[in-house]
């Protein structure tokens, strides 16, 4: 087969069982692969009365058409599972060299079931797969994990993707980790793995992967390549990465800072992208074959943290473990990152889990002697970077805060729950959605929970009313402060990101760049595989998958009123300071109704009409919903 | 062989020997021969006897140096002599004129920076794909060692070695070079994937995959270079070093 491997690996952990299953073309014509076929075997196989964290859970690993091609990042995989931080639809992807290793070892797709009777690594290598032993991995770093199976096996182009210590302690929100910080961290995935009692998964493949029709696929890729180079973004993606977001937000005023009591930090230059750039980036670093390698490798050379070297990090924990905390040393907040792909952390929702308790330590609202003497003061780097460790080891306090930030505020105060900054159970991240209401809308509906990544409507900052109604038919909706036409925006972009997320390639470029249009990924796929794709086949197929993701969801007793953010972003105006954004709150009922009117969803319970899921050709859906009584209009 | 004629071309500083533009002496096979009355300074003559016999070789081969060095100074730092070499052909008695020596171009090759590399390895893939229409860069010609720890990106590339160690490695002569390219090429019907050339490349750069006897050894794509064209941050380059160098 071209351009897809067309079979899943299906591995039982309890029966030992190893077996490979073929795909049929149809699941990649309707789902087109990685968070697509993931989403359609999560609804299929794992339904409500699942435990996440039980035997009958499954770990799905995806991958893309084009992961492991030569196109500018597709370089990723999807691990979903249902979620033991949210409990509901759990799904992270990474980008890295795993995805694409994979591929080349022959599978689209890894399922994995049941659970091994002792701490196991999976190994999959051309069409086949062992489980080995890792009982001398118990609670080892993700970093020493994966270069230790590297040794085992010998061979320095093995990929593994791993768990750490915080995983193998359940705490809820640890992810899985690739090339040491390539980390799937949301949604708890790797708290999957550990339930299994897998530490790792490693894989090395040695076979072809080919194109169709190899002149037409090279031809568009280099298009592609063209567009990413002329594109405006191009040389500050290369040079800070997502880290440019910082200051950015900061200009702008929302830059979630001291748990989004405000949107303004005062050392958001010393602690931004540039100034990693500037005093500790060594070298560009890059996923697969990416033409627009926007990591960095970076070294603290002197002080209290000399010797720290590593990859990244992101916007997300840079800020997370400066502006969100309060810290205003880049070095602390380096370490902070650090730590958590070492113990296999979700950054964002370590860093809110701590600035929710700072929040309350500063108001009196928690003592000293409810942290075990713990000082959580704003900013203190000494106290956040030993709470990181504590979590990791549910230790102390950190015990408190091991289960994310909605289970930390009903622990510590009754009526905190409010302050915990969530949705649906995962943290949303480093900026504050007063300020980007486009944003706000997407967290509130994202089908993981608080999530940015589902839909990045980042058409908001263009700031050009004819470009929005050009685009979206609203004015407003090209400005970030405004909230009207957000509705489509939203839905646009959802099934934007959907299309890098089956693709498995990078939303630098597929969404915040909006390289390739439906169009081009049709003829990008008709020369890469043997299926047929159009335009509008692609385009439906990444509405059905945002509808299939909402059916389970809805399955799972999600409604409008899940759709939610917390009531600061609702009720309390971003302050003073906050320049351009001062004032801003978010309107988020009106887009809510645009939004559902957007999708041919219901407004009152936001549950998508039986017309929209048999327009989708999701009559087996409707069937499923039906037959437990939820009510399709 | 050639003969040499040794002169001294000018003096800069003093020499009390002394030695004075125009004194020589005649290199003739194993003889050092004098003229009348003539003399030469010994501490000059130590200083250039090992190369004496170095410029009596013919010698061709575009990457050697010594055809290219024809004057020697004295290393008596204030004499200053300055000695210049010339062939002078056994049979005719001809004098080749030095400025006839071949010009040191060094061959353009590929020239691999680590400090810019990211370890994407699209190169990898480009030439597995150019070569076999596979992506996956198992197949590939260049290889990027990894190391995550330390935040080392490794290309091994094939540097076109003049004095190749793969070519003298191989037993059956397998391997050669392309005349105007410097890349080596691979006869696959005489190569019997004995793997001693991947043994004998001191840069690592020769590998062997499974169901193929003969060697992956680059071959510069007999055009353009693929590998350099993708690499996003120019961290592979084709030319010579003086040329990216000036870059």
């Amino acid at each position: 087969m071209n351009g897809y491997c067309g079979q899943a690996l299906r591995i039982n952990l309890t029966t030992k069982e190893i077996k490979i299953d073929k795909i049929a073309d149809k699941l990649f014509e309707d789902y087109i692969g990685g968070r697509g076929l993931n989403m359609k075997r999560l609804y299929d196989e794992v339904p409500p009365e699942v435990d996440p964290l039980s035997e009958e859970n499954k770990l799905f690993i995806g991958v893309g058409p084009l992961t492991g091609t030569p196109f500018p990042g597709a370089a990723r995989v999807n691990f979903s599972a249902k979620s033991p931080q949210t409990g509901i639809l759990g799904d992270s992807n990474t980008g890295g060299f795993f995805g694409p290793e994979l591929k080349f070892a022959g599978f689209d797709q890894v399922i994995i079931e049941g659970k091994a009777d002792e701490l196991s690594y999976i190994y999959i290598t051309d069409n086949r797969a062992e489980i080995r032993s890792a009982a001398r991995l118990k609670e080892k770093d993700t970093f020493f994990t994966q270069e230790e199976i590297m040794r085992e096996l010998a061979d320095d182009r093995v990929q593994v993707a791993s768990i750490g210590p915080a995983a193998e302690n359940g705490v809820k929100y640890s992810g899985i980790f690739c090339n040491h910080v390539r980390a799937a961290a949301r949604t708890g995935m790797g708290l999957v793995l550990a339930s299994k009692n897998i530490k790792a998964i490693a894989v090395r493949g040695k076979q072809d992967l080919k194109a169709k029709s190899p002149a037409i696929f090279r031809e568009t890729v280099d298009s592609m390549d063209q567009q990413i180079r002329n594109h405006q973004e191009y040389e500050v993606r290369m040079r800070l990465g997502t880290t440019k977001l910082i200051k950015a937000l900061n200009d702008l005023g929302c830059l979630a800072t001291k748990h989004f009591k405000t949107g303004r930090f005062n050392a958001a230059e010393k602690v931004s992208g540039e100034y990693l750039e500037q005093n500790y980036k060594k070298k560009g670093k890059g996923c697969f074959a990416c033409t627009i390698p926007c990591s960095r490798f970076f070294e603290i050379e002197q002080g209290k943290h000399q010797g720290l070297k590593s990859e990244g990090p992101e916007f997300e924990g840079l800020a997370g473990f400066s502006s969100r905390v309060g810290i205003e040393s880049i070095e602390d907040a380096l370490k902070g990152v650090d730590l958590c792909n070492r113990y296999g952390l979700d950054v964002i929702t370590t860093s809110e889990c701590i600035a929710l308790a700072m929040e309350l330590f500063e108001e009196g609202r928690l003592t000293e002697e409810q942290t075990g003497g713990l000082k959580l003061n704003w900013g203190n780097a000494e106290v956040v970077l030993d709470l990181i460790e504590m979590i990791a080891f549910r230790r102390g306090f950190g015990d408190l805060l091991a289960d994310g930030s909605l289970a930390a505020a009903a622990r510590i105060d009754k009526t905190a729950k409010n302050l915990a900054m969530q949705v649906k159970g995962l943290e949303i991240f480093q900026a504050d959605p007063r300020g980007i209401k486009g944003y706000a809308l997407g967290l509130a509906v994202a089908s993981r929970g608080g999530d940015h990544l589902r839909s990045e409507p980042w058409f908001e900052f263009v700031e050009d009313s004819e470009l929005g109604i050009e685009r979206f038919g609203v004015a407003e909706s090209a400005f970030r402060l405004e909230y009207k036409g957000k509705g489509k925006v939203v839905k646009f972009y959802e099934e934007r990101s959907a299309l890098a997320d089956c693709l498995d390639v990078c939303k630098n470029t597929v969404v915040n760049m909006e390289i390739i249009s439906f169009a081009e990924a049709a003829v990008l796929l008709n020369a890469l595989t043997d299926l047929e794709f159009t335009e509008e086949k692609i385009r439906q197929a990444t509405e059905r998958v945002v509808n299939l993701e909402r059916a389970y969801l809805v399955r799972e007793g999600i409604r409008r009123e899940d759709d939610n953010l917390p009531q600061r972003f609702l009720n309390e105006p971003l302050p003073e300071e906050c320049g351009p954004s001062t004032g801003s709150i978010v309107e988020l009922e009106p887009m809510l109704d645009e939004y559902y009117q957007t999708r041919g969803w219901d407004l009152k319970t936001g549950i998508p009409s039986r017309d929209k899921l048999m327009s989708l050709g999701l009559e087996k859906i409707v069937n499923d919903l039906e037959k437990r009584k939820i009510n399709l209009k | 062989m050639y003969d040499l004629r040794v002169e001294v071309e000018k003096v800069e500083g003093f020499c009390d020997l002394p030695m004075s533009p125009g004194d020589y002496f005649e290199v003739k096979g194993g003889k050092i021969i004098l003229p009348d009355d003539g003399y030469i300074c010994l501490w000059a003559l130590q200083s250039m006897l090992p190369f004496l016999t170095v410029k009596q070789r013919k010698i061709d081969e575009t990457n050697d140096w010594t055809p290219h060095t024809s004057r020697f100074t004295c290393p008596d730092p204030n004499g200053r002599v300055i000695f210049k070499i010339i062939q002078v052909d056994t049979v005719t008695g001809d004098i080749l004129a030095q400025d006839q020596a071949k010009k040191i171009k060094p061959p353009a090759r590929l020239i691999a920076n680590e400090e810019k590399c990211t370890g994407c390895r699209a190169c990898e893939t480009i030439c597995s794909f150019t070569h076999f229409e596979s992506f996956n860069g198992e197949k590939a010609r260049i290889k990027v060692i990894k190391n995550e720890a330390e935040g080392l990106d490794i290309p091994h590339v094939c540097h076109q070695c003049g004095d190749a160690s793969c070519l003298k490695a191989c037993p059956v002569n397998a391997l050669s070079k392309d005349k105007e390219t410097g890349a080596v090429l691979v006869n696959e019907e005489k190569c019997i994937g004995c793997m001693k050339c991947a043994e004998a490349c001191p840069f690592d750069s020769i590998s062997f995959i499974a169901d193929r006897e003969a060697p992956l050894i680059c071959d510069l794509c007999k055009g353009e270079v693929e590998c350099v064209k993708r690499c996003p941050v120019e961290a592979i380059q084709f030319g010579t070093a003086a040329e990216l160098k000036a870059l």
